[in-house]
């Protein structure tokens, strides 16, 4: 009869994902993140909340370092996908990214087919031998997007002729044809009318039987809708990280509460 | 939480189904009173006024609860701000259920009042509805104020309350048991009793929706209760 309540659950350690441990970052000599240590988990989506400037993007941005390709930054500590350090001089970073997936806020797919959209990643990471197995992992990858029904009689046509959030689709068809294993969205409805925005969420909660999901969203409401983990950044700093339900019900924070309520902080 | 909401009105609707709220305990205190007051002075006519009176309690209760449904529509409250809508919700039904008991009051009033007095028994009601009068009023200042402790002082007031109902329930046992011409009217007595220390634990409840409004937790159920009368028989009374 007894349920454990939310936040006693998913403690397994072997559940860890990502793990960062003090991370700082530097614009140039401005700091944009001090001292963040937060556990990620796998199959779960967590979300980043904050207000505009409070390092969550760059955070975000650290976990497939992105951040390597702006030429001021520089990032200091820790960060470990399945115990690897990623910032280890051996890692490739493109391998990363591979394994470390990326959408943005814009639907950005290339001025190619659709169908060359999607097999970009695996011709260049040479993960398929002929062009039947390519085929199938376009297929699987369209499929996983949840937008294959809608596209398959046309795989020919333009990417960028589809609607904004079927690109945006498009664009997670891409990320997830890598074989990635982190998914990291960064304000990935934005640019999204609210039916859109309902199906990348619903294509978010099923991409997360498979993947760990890190998105990053202005909407509190999509935070709470989508995620199961939320962190809340401020100034920098990482002030909050818990069990979405309890971040919303129940702040510990006050710096929190204030954001999430809408109140002068 | 004193912080105001950066769109203010937010701030203003919040603040209006508070003062509903408020309002509606204001009207709830004077049932009670005035229900009590009408048996102890024979007064038909205010127990006539305490039942036409509950319609305005009922009344509240509803538009209450349209603005909270609205509010989390229309606000999607978070935190702080979630609480009070559900604590709003909470206690309005609380209250308005002490409308109901008050007004169940005052139609016992006419029943009885062509009955033999019971020896004591209306100061004992008069005092025990004072008492808990003040705890309801307690509670809903504990509730405005944001103020954990009074409200916890309320809860734990609601032992005394179940204590003078166990007095009141044995006097008038023994009463009945006395002289049968005293059962009619030890029956609406007792009904009484039961009416008003219902009314202390819904008190308490609008306590305990203070302390989950303001620390997000719900007291822990280790509350003393000491009505007995569940299981009081006519041999050990």
């Amino acid at each position: 009869m007894y349920d454990a309540p939310a936040n006693k659950q998913s403690v397994d350690q072997s559940n860890q994902k990502i793990t960062a441990r003090n991370v700082q970052v530097f614009y140039g000599d401005k700091q944009a993140l001090r001292d963040v240590s937060v556990d990620i988990e796998d199959r779960t989506v967590t979300a980043f909340i904050g207000p505009s400037g409070c390092g969550k993007s760059t955070f975000l941005r650290c976990l497939n370092r992105m951040n390597d390709t702006v030429a001021i930054a520089r990032v200091e500590g820790d960060i470990r996908l399945d115990g690897e350090d990623i910032y280890h001089p051996m890692v490739d970073p493109v391998q990363l990214r591979a394994k470390v997936g990326m959408v943005f806020q814009k639907p950005n797919p290339f001025p190619k087919s659709i169908y060359d959209n999607v097999a970009y990643g695996p011709k260049i990471h040479g993960l398929t031998r002929s062009k039947s197995e390519l085929d199938g992992i376009v297929e699987e990858s369209l499929k996983r997007a949840a937008l294959w029904n809608e596209v398959k009689d046309r795989l020919q046509e333009s990417g960028t002729g589809l609607s904004g959030g079927q690109q945006q689709r498009l664009c997670i068809a891409r990320a997830v044809a890598t074989g990635p294993e982190v998914l990291l969205m960064d304000e990935p409805c934005s640019a999204l009318d609210p039916i859109a925005t309902a199906q990348v969420e619903e294509l978010i909660d099923d991409l997360r039987q498979n993947y760990s999901v890190v998105i990053v969203t202005h909407s509190m409401q999509q935070a709470a809708r989508v995620s199961q983990k939320t962190a809340f950044f401020h100034l920098g700093n990482l002030v909050e990280y818990g069990e979405t339900g309890t971040i919303f019900t129940n702040p510990q924070d006050p710096r929190t509460e204030s954001y999430i309520t809408g109140r002068i902080g | 939480m004193s912080g105001k909401h950066i769109v203010s009105s937010f701030d203003r609707d919040l603040e209006a189904i508070q003062a509903k709220v408020m309002r509606m305990g204001g009207l709830a205190e004077v049932a009670m009173r005035d229900a009590v007051q009408a048996l102890e002075l024979g007064d038909l006519e205010m127990a006539e006024t305490v039942r036409r009176n509950d319609a305005a309690i009922d009344a509240l209760n509803e538009e209450i609860r349209a603005s909270a449904a609205q509010l989390l529509a229309l606000r999607a409250p978070t935190a702080i701000d979630l609480r009070v809508i559900l604590s709003v919700m909470t206690i309005s039904s609380s209250l308005e259920r002490i409308g109901d008991y008050a007004k169940n009051i005052a139609k016992r009033v006419s029943a009885i009042s062509g009955q033999q007095q019971i020896n004591g028994s209306y100061g004992t009601l008069r005092r025990m509805t004072q008492f808990v009068i003040s705890m309801l009023s307690d509670a809903l200042d504990s509730y405005i104020q944001h103020n954990v402790e009074l409200a916890r002082d309320v809860s734990d007031r609601d032992r005394e309350a179940d204590q003078m109902y166990n007095t009141l329930f044995r006097s008038l046992l023994t009463h009945m048991m006395e002289d049968h011409r005293n059962i009619a009217a030890g029956m609406h007595l007792h009904f009484m009793a039961k009416n008003i220390e219902r009314c202390g634990d819904h008190a308490t409840a609008i306590a305990e929706q203070t302390i989950y409004m303001v620390t997000g937790e719900k007291p822990a159920d280790d509350r003393p209760k000491a009505d007995v009368t569940a299981t009081t028989m006519e041999g050990n009374a």
